[in-house]
């Protein structure tokens, strides 16, 4: 099995990347007009990137108390995951936003076309 | 020789899952190769080395739907790789899930 940091690496990237598709399909829910379906996906994703996140806040932690990291590329990739899932949520909860201010718009304009 | 491939975003974190894969396999003597890509290339795959198997990383999970819509109709298995046995880089469990789709799509 694997030990130690390339371990944890893959704790964070399996996370993270979890996370980062739980935010996209929240996106597609959003499109589909299913706002329910895209908070609980918003909030598996979170769950999700919390856990890769304290993972990743622990190797810092390490680090800080003098005891150095050694980087690998496998952490440098853990590492951009996280980046990516931590900007597809904000995307994912602008995008929800913006279909729900569509909805509305619909709703008024069936209203108006009946 | 079975092929049992993976695919995810970048390639990467899958492609160190297929090598300890790759290696249970050679442990137990078992003609099944293992090779990871990204998920863009899929379709080129399918067509050009047809595999028995297609395991997708929890980053792509988004995609699955979308994917067995696609290429569904290949007969191929298509499944998502558990989010515990893919953080731990479980090698054998994974590469089980794939002997156990291989064997269930030769019955149907």
């Amino acid at each position: 099995m694997v030990e130690g940091l390339e371990m944890i690496c893959f704790q964070i990237i399996s996370n993270v990347g979890t996370a980062r598709s739980n935010y996209i399909e929240a996106i597609h829910r959003a499109k589909e007009r299913d706002f329910e379906g895209a908070q609980q996906c918003l909030e598996a994703g979170q769950a999700e990137f919390l856990k890769g996140h304290d993972a990743h806040f622990e190797l810092l932690q390490k680090e800080a108390k003098g005891m150095p990291v050694v980087g690998s590329l496998i952490l440098i990739h853990a590492e951009d995951q996280l980046m990516s899932a931590e900007g597809f949520k904000i995307i994912a909860e602008e995008m929800i936003a913006g279909y729900r201010q569509m909805e509305a718009l619909e709703k008024r304009l069936e209203q108006l076309e009946k | 020789m079975k092929r049992v491939y993976l695919f995810c975003s970048a390639g990467m974190s899958t492609s160190m899952l297929a090598s300890k894969m790759q290696g249970v396999a050679q442990d137990h003597g078992l003609p099944i190769e293992v090779e990871a890509f990204s998920d863009g290339k899929i379709g080129q795959i399918i067509e050009e080395r047809h595999p028995d198997v297609i395991l997708l990383g929890p980053q792509v999970k988004f995609r699955y739907q979308e994917i067995v819509n696609q290429y569904g109709s290949t007969g191929i298995p298509i499944a998502v790789i558990d989010q515990s046995a893919y953080g731990m880089m479980d090698g054998e469990k994974v590469l089980k899930m794939a002997v156990k789709m291989m064997k269930e799509a030769k019955k149907s």
